[in-house]
């Protein structure tokens, strides 16, 4: 977005000529709904491939992010917050464009309840808050490791790019294909969720957070440089002491019913904590 | 992409806001349809003029040459950008005030190390807080 003082009228091109890379003023909609918008970006990117055609949920502007913010309950939050069905906000895509200011999701916060109640929920905006301030002092570590890998492997271990059956959500890990499934279909998940998956990503499948992080913003309706890739950092070691790793039974825990964590389905995510630190990391020495 | 931000204040009520739709900077990205429609919904509920186009062309060609400001942000694509336009114009850059405030020298190596600094200002309300961010001090007074 920009202002400019008005000095002079400007022409530009009425007509829309989406092909040109000269710019041009997008005519108002003459309808509203999800509907005309949808043609309109189709209009606006030729490139788009035709099969991607999912959207959202949450809706874009003012309103939307109203609603959610209407919604919170910092309290239920403080206690539900790791469970896959817990009192969410889903602000985010809304923080993450400017459309919500976290002054004013915090202000709410403390109108509801008592500074000590909307602890929890105001740590989770000052995880914001700090990888934003790390990207604004260090842009290079969006996309460059910031330590090195404390998974016994180098960064040459791990492969550039996503397999394509982790693209396509056909992994065979039933609870990680249902939370690509949302991931692809909505632009959401829960935080959990995304750790869920990019554990995996990063320590079951061996491939490097950057190729994760990239999917991620590619989708993420609250897709964050800072946010996003400096979690993925988190994930894969690179920016926290230790790998985040999970187990079938703590996926259990935090799930809801709509999420598949049958044995039967999850085989490779199956086991203790110490029998999955021995597959996943050879190389180190059992330290849980 | 809001109207409260304080670009706005800053830029006065003669400044034209508009709105640049990248498309090319969002195929770069790969951005899917999803996310290319809450954008641009969220664009559309500023009821401001939305420009198509690569950013630094929409800008010279509407400003020409007057004042631009412009909502900070640390994203090098667009800091580049309002770089290159501030050679030939004046660009001034408006962020917004941070949740927290934290010394500048401050560890944040960690996250609950900088937690531990900023958790005091940050549990504090903005109507607690003078303008300068610093929290109000309160003596109450028993009668």
């Amino acid at each position: 977005m920009g202002l400019y003082r008005i000095n002079s009228v400007v022409n530009l091109l009425d007509k829309q000529r989406v092909e040109s890379t000269q710019p041009f003023a997008v005519a108002p909609l003459a309808q509203s709904g999800r509907e005309a918008v949808s043609k309109r970006v189709r209009e606006l990117s030729p490139n788009l491939p035709a099969s991607d055609r999912a959207v959202g949920e949450l809706k874009g502007g003012r309103g939307g992010a109203e609603q959610c913010l209407d919604a919170i309950d910092p309290v239920k939050y403080g206690s539900s917050r790791n469970h896959l069905d817990g009192a969410v906000t889903q602000l985010s895509p809304y923080i993450r464009h400017g459309v919500i200011s976290m002054g004013e999701v915090r202000d709410r916060a403390l109108k509801l309840s008592t500074p000590k109640q909307a602890e929890k929920f105001i740590q989770q905006l000052l995880w914001r808050e700090y990888w934003q301030r790390i990207y604004t002092a260090h842009p290079e570590r969006i996309w460059q490791d910031v330590e090195a890998y404390k998974t016994g492997f180098s960064p040459e271990d791990y492969a550039d790019n996503l397999p394509r059956d982790i693209l396509e959500g056909r992994t065979g890990v039933g609870c990680i294909d249902g939370f690509i499934a949302q991931l692809l279909g909505t632009g959401y998940l829960h935080n959990h969720a995304r750790l869920y998956l990019a554990g995996y990503i990063c320590h079951w499948r061996r491939v490097k957070w950057q190729a994760g992080a990239q999917w991620f913003l590619a989708h993420l309706l609250d897709g964050d440089p800072a946010s996003n890739n400096l979690s993925w950092q988190w994930v894969a070691s690179t920016f926290s002491h230790k790998p985040y790793y999970f187990n079938l039974e703590n996926v259990d825990k935090f799930s809801g019913f709509n999420v598949d964590t049958r044995p039967e389905t999850n085989a490779p995510l199956a086991g203790s904590y110490e029998t999955l630190f021995a597959r996943l990391f050879p190389n180190l020495e059992p330290s849980r | 992409m809001r109207l409260d931000h304080p670009v706005f204040q800053a830029a006065g009520g003669s400044a034209q806001p508009i709105f640049i739709w990248d498309t090319q900077e969002h195929d770069k990205r790969g951005y899917s349809f999803k996310r290319r429609v809450f954008i641009y919904e969220s664009a559309q509920a500023l009821n401001i003029p939305i420009y198509a186009g690569e950013p630094h062309e929409v800008l010279s060609a509407l400003s020409d040459g007057s004042v631009l400001y412009a909502a900070d942000t640390p994203d090098p694509y667009i800091q580049q950008i309002l770089a290159e336009l501030g050679r030939y114009q004046d660009v001034v850059k408006i962020g917004t005030e941070d949740l927290s405030h934290i010394p500048a020298n401050a560890d944040m190596g960690r996250f609950f190390r900088f937690w531990n600094k900023a958790k005091k200002s940050a549990l504090t309300a903005s109507w607690e807080k003078d303008e300068t961010g610093h929290m109000i001090r309160t003596e109450r007074h028993r009668s």
